[in-house]
């Protein structure tokens, strides 16, 4: 019988760090022996920085673009930390093309190469920040991911984009079998943040799966193009990337989020005092 | 005012009547020595050629157009990295190989939907000198009439240019049928042209072998007037003449076919324009009695032919020549008509508007008009109506020709496609039309 591949989207505000938490928990199940494939979705192609030790990888669109549809995967999927598959779909330069018709050619072109082989027990899509068109939401499509976790903070931007893309996978949900795993916090640091990111999280309907504390050991890790969990196995945080890996693992809690109106994503924010901080901020 | 008559739109349409908007590259492949490029995905442009063109009356492509057309052919790789570079390139490669006075760019679907900036990509080559235009024509902006509209401003934007000059008087820009969709145009054209000609005036006609040429589209800011002889199609071009140039236009709804109506149409526009009418009267008397010459000759057919002649009549076709025959049967003939479909699926702002110039054809037969695409639907309308102990006579498309069969009615092709005739140079307009539309209708009743 096949095995079932766990395809998982990872979704989130530009910038809140959904590759950096993505390359690390997937560092982790891949510590625990499990096959792992991350594909970048995002046109920067910087999704695989840390498991591939620099940007090195040729895009799936710019390989397709100088060699053609004739490709092999090899031309395309790159080995990375503990043998984790790294692809990047790439995209257009900046203001030209189209960026979600990149995505789709991308995937499909993963699809007809055979990437998704038995030796596979994850596969995360590391997608945009925004869900801007049909294209970026190609990943929870039917028959591709059915698990989503977004990555968070308890910045109220960043609560703004992840209620908007709980409001994507609500549409996907009723229609699919696409559910929501849980909120990733990556935090920040700001007032009360856990327990926004819990009330916001049971808001939705779903859990806090894990709150990822801010830590400059991630940054010295990047900086020297690792994952914390490769750069610096026996610190804190690379427990906390291995304790994330572990709640995705045994994860059993899927929902259909219950997006929130404005008014009330305000009123938990105000809640938990962050509106007052709001009035303080000058640029 | 009455309701609009609107049949429940269905969801399909079987039986295709007109082209998308890219199928304006026949507009510009109508403009002597004009040279369309089209940016769209393989296959768009030939497919409005063969729809248009080709099973259209077997009009064929001329100096530019059809199978000579230079295409971006966009694939995944422009859909996705953008077609800036092929366009350029294409342009650069058509100024050198293709030699034509104008350049016009029409981008479809696929290029319009991710945004490419062709107008800055040609622009530059405008900085340069080059007789470049472009044009949007995406398909799902509208259909060929509107992309004709669309290409007909842009050329007059970026090409003809700013003009503060004097206007001179008697000068006519024509804004009539579409090129190749109306697949009588050039001869059309011939008859307008020579009509407003015997009448006093002169005529930008733009499109055909009558056309100047570029130099003639550049003499179009300087015309006393636009003429509009249409009931849609062109009055986007005429407002839009008037903002630009300060030009006024006179909107003639219904193209004139046969004497009555052609006498009318002159003394109507020599009125409008302020210019002496002596001329254009004694241009009417001689038109006039060879008209009534050959009618005469015609009657002794029309009113002892006892073998069966249609009596009631069905149009099938778009809104121009479907409105023009109709008038002129009923009110030059005397044929009953019984059922008018447009099926150029005229824009919803028009319809009242041409609804009450079908009403009013008649006093005796207030007649209604349905505006229906579906091929379906058309010949189950066309198939249920009464036409009474006579033959059933439809002008119509090619499309019509199987229910014409089932009803043993007369098939006299008008509209959009037409694939029972090569159409060469014929017009149904003007003074000499109407006699051609007669000899026409006519000899296929004789025929049986």
């Amino acid at each position: 019988m096949t095995k079932k591949i766990r395809q998982i989207a990872i979704y989130g505000k530009g910038g809140i760090g959904k590759s950096t938490t993505t390359q690390n928990l997937t560092a982790g199940l891949a510590e625990n022996g499990k096959g792992v494939m991350i594909v970048g979705c995002d046109p920067k192609a910087d999704s695989t920085r840390l498991l591939l030790g620099g940007l090195a990888q040729k895009t799936v669109l710019d390989t397709l673009r100088e060699t053609g549809e004739e490709i092999d995967l090899e031309h395309i999927v790159r080995d990375g930390y503990r043998g984790i598959r790294c692809v990047e779909s790439g995209g257009p330069e900046p203001g030209v093309g189209c960026a979600g018709r990149g995505i789709i050619t991308s995937i499909g072109l993963l699809e007809r190469l055979g990437a998704y082989d038995e030796d596979l027990d994850y596969v995360f899509y590391d997608v945009l920040g925004d869900v801007v068109c049909g294209g970026f939401a190609m990943p929870i499509r039917e028959g591709k991911a059915r698990e989503i976790y977004i990555v968070g903070s308890g910045e109220m931007m960043a609560l703004y984009a992840a209620n908007n893309i709980a409001k994507g996978i609500q549409k996907f949900a009723t229609k699919g079998k696409v559910r929501l795993g849980g909120i990733i916090c990556n935090s920040r640091n700001v007032d009360r943040e856990y327990e926004l990111l819990r009330a916001f999280s049971a808001e939705l309907g779903t859990q806090l799966i894990h709150f990822v504390p801010r830590d400059n050991i991630v940054q010295h890790a990047e900086i020297r193009k690792k994952t914390v969990i490769d750069f610096a196995p026996e610190s804190k945080q690379a427990g906390e990337y291995r304790d994330l890996a572990k709640k995705i693992e045994e994860n059993e809690n899927f929902v259909i989020p219950k997006p929130m109106s404005t008014d009330r994503l305000e009123e938990i924010l105000f809640e938990f005092g962050l509106m007052d901080a709001v009035e303080d901020y000058k640029i | 005012m009455t309701e609009v008559n609107q049949t429940k739109k269905s969801n399909t349409i079987v039986h295709p009547r007109y082209g998308c908007a890219i199928g304006a590259i026949n507009t510009v492949a109508a403009i002597p020595r004009g040279i369309p490029i089209a940016n769209c995905g393989p296959g768009c442009a030939d497919k409005q050629y063969f729809m248009l063109s080709f099973s259209n009356g077997f009009q064929g492509a001329g100096y530019s157009g059809g199978g000579a057309l230079p295409s971006t052919n966009v694939g995944e790789n422009e859909i996705v990295f953008g077609g800036h570079k092929k366009l350029d390139d294409l342009i650069k490669s058509s100024l050198k190989i293709m030699d034509g006075d104008i350049y016009v760019v029409l981008t479809g679907c696929s290029i319009e939907l991710i945004g490419d900036d062709v107008g800055a990509i040609v622009k530059e080559y405008q900085e340069k000198g080059y007789p470049v235009v472009h044009a949007e024509a995406a398909g799902f902006k509208g259909n060929n009439l509107t992309g004709h509209e669309n290409v007909v401003k842009a050329i007059i934007d970026q090409y003809v240019g700013e003009y503060k000059g004097r206007k001179k008087k008697g000068l006519i820009n024509l804004w009539f049928d579409v090129p190749y969709y109306h697949a009588n145009w050039r001869g059309d054209s011939i008859e307008l042209k020579r009509v407003l000609e015997g009448a006093g005036f002169k005529v930008n006609v733009l499109f055909g072998s009558e056309s100047g040429g570029v130099s003639e589209w550049k003499e179009v800011p300087k015309a006393q007037f636009n003429l509009v002889v249409s009931p849609w199609v062109g009055l986007e071009i005429a407002k839009h003449l008037e903002t630009k140039y300060k030009q006024p236009f006179l909107h003639v709804p219904v193209i004139p076919i046969g004497e009555e109506a052609t006498t009318e149409f002159i003394r109507e526009l020599v009125d409008f324009a302020g210019i002496d009418n002596k001329k254009a009267e004694a241009f009417i008397s001689t038109e006039a009695e060879r008209y009534y010459y050959f009618l005469e000759h015609f009657s002794e057919f029309f009113s002892e032919y006892w073998f069966g002649l249609p009596a009631r009549f069905v149009t099938v076709g778009d809104a121009a020549y479907n409105l023009a025959i109709t008038k002129f049967l009923t009110d030059q003939i005397g044929l009953i008509p019984t059922k008018q479909i447009i099926t150029d699926n005229t824009p919803e702002k028009h319809r009242q508007n041409i609804q009450k110039l079908f009403h009013d054809i008649s006093d005796e037969f207030p007649l209604d008009v349905e505006f229906i695409e579906d091929g379906y639907v058309i010949e189950e309308k066309v198939r249920n109506v009464d036409y009474g102990s006579s033959v059933p006579l439809i002008l119509g498309s090619s499309w019509e020709s199987d229910v014409a069969k089932e009803i043993k009615g007369l098939l006299i092709p008008i509209s959009t496609p037409i694939v029972s005739e090569v159409v060469i140079n014929r017009t149904y307009v003007g003074y000499h039309g109407a006699l051609t539309l007669l000899e026409k209708i006519y000899s296929e009743t004789v025929r049986g």
